[in-house]
């Protein structure tokens, strides 16, 4: 998952450490919270496949952070490896990612994920509307579920899906070489071609269904 | 190649008009300084063929109301006597080039060709409107964010650009940015302006292409 920018309030009430592991005795309730939201999200698909006929979500992955990336980030941030750092400091232990066809439909899911039972939006960041620098592009949400975990849920169409997957795998280079600042802004020039395509395919869309304003 | 021709003496002016519709122009023809102007403010115009001396507005007027109107087509001027004086005072104005009666039909066909070349290939490197880009080498459109547009979007975009301040009308489009290209649907216009639309939103830009489908657009900022 993609580090998220972090809020320096911490919402919920500091967590006692318990145990060997990173998360203490909470791995089982943090398993709870991603299958509920996991099967509300599955609401979502059934009833908009019910409206439209067509299911939004290509594809949906859900994962509570291993143990050892959870102390490599903590490390990286210079936090205490604890479970508090793990859990309040730090939002994206659970992490859900939703792949969508359309643009049109990562907001339209985003709206029903406002509503959700249990949760709480605590921030959003739209990175398709704002790209990162790099080209990086997907709708990132901090969920705060049962007023005590948060979840990080980012939403993407296939393209930046495509996209950030392929960039992950070039970006472990071990050494810098001449040619970084031409790599850099040739991975910035694809992202800005599919990013330029979704909108194409979202515009045909709208032309088929006579959706948006632009065509009925 | 759309061309006015401008020129009050009948003859002339139905010579020119036979000549340079039979080497493919699609001519309008003016016969006095105000017609000149009706046509320059209501078409999009590749060239002007223009002459100085004519009844109701003479050709350096018309020439000069059509720069302030930010219009920058080609202008060649056709002036009666080898005046210095009157080819001085046209070049400042904002004429491209012109040439003393009379003349050999050849030589006009040919500055005329030379005039719109010329144009064509006086390309900049980036095209601004308000807050957006068109990098005219890379094919990128930014703003707040960035995105790079396929051929014929980068040329509906450039003209949008260009001539911004002016309508463009779908027919207009049609023939500039599918130029040559035969049974292409009038939708297409509609489909390739929907897509900037899209991406104007989609760099977080200011920006809008006002208009409706099948009718005439300019940009405009929000």
């Amino acid at each position: 998952m993609n580090e998220s920018e972090s809020i320096t309030k911490s919402v919920a009430e500091p967590l006692p450490y318990q145990g060997n592991s990173i998360y203490g005795g909470h791995l089982e309730d943090m398993k709870v919270v991603m299958e509920d939201i996991l099967s509300q999200i599955d609401e979502v698909r059934k009833s908009m496949i019910e409206l439209r006929g067509k299911d939004p979500v290509d594809h949906c992955l859900a994962r509570i952070k291993s143990e050892e990336s959870m102390r490599e980030k903590c490390r990286n941030r210079r936090l205490p490896e604890t479970p508090h750092a793990a859990l309040r400091l730090i939002h994206d232990a659970i992490g859900i990612r939703i792949v969508c066809g359309f643009i049109s439909d990562i907001y339209a899911i985003r709206d029903r994920i406002a509503e959700f039972r249990n949760t709480r939006i605590v921030y959003e960041k739209d990175y398709i509307r704002h790209a990162k620098s790099n080209g990086y592009r997907s709708y990132h949400m901090i969920l705060l579920a049962d007023g005590k975990y948060y979840v990080e849920v980012q939403l993407r169409t296939i393209s930046m899906d495509t996209w950030a997957a392929l960039e992950h795998q070039l970006r472990y280079k071990k050494n810098a070489t001449a040619n970084d600042t031409l790599i850099a802004s040739e991975l910035k020039r694809c992202a800005d071609e599919l990013a330029s395509t979704d909108v194409s395919m979202q515009t045909i869309r709208d032309m088929i269904y006579g959706e948006g304003d632009l065509w009925t | 190649m759309k061309l006015l021709i401008a020129e009050d003496t009948r003859d002339l002016n139905r010579a020119l008009t036979a000549v340079f519709t039979h080497e493919q122009y699609q001519v309008d023809s003016a016969f006095d300084g105000l017609e000149a102007m009706k046509f320059i403010e209501e078409n999009e115009y590749d060239a002007i063929v223009l002459d100085i001396m004519m009844p109701g507005k003479d050709g350096l007027t018309v020439l000069r109301e059509t720069r302030a109107m930010n219009i920058d087509t080609p202008v060649l001027l056709l002036t009666a006597r080898a005046e210095v004086d009157d080819r001085v005072t046209g070049l400042d104005a904002g004429a491209d080039d012109y040439l003393t009666k009379p003349f050999a039909m050849k030589e006009l066909l040919a500055r005329v060709r030379s005039m719109t070349r010329r144009r064509a290939s006086q390309t900049v490197k980036e095209l601004r409107f308000e807050d957006v880009i068109l990098n005219t080498e890379s094919y990128e459109l930014s703003s707040g964010n960035s995105v790079r547009l396929s051929n014929k979007e980068f040329e509906l975009m450039q003209l949008l650009m260009m001539k911004q301040g002016r309508e463009l009308d779908t027919g207009y489009l049609l023939e500039h940015v599918w130029e040559g290209e035969p049974d292409v649907p009038e939708d297409t216009v509609w489909l390739y302006i929907s897509y900037l639309k899209g991406k104007l939103q989609s760099i977080d830009s200011r920006t809008v292409i006002v208009g409706n489908r099948g009718g005439s657009f300019h940009l405009e900022a929000n």
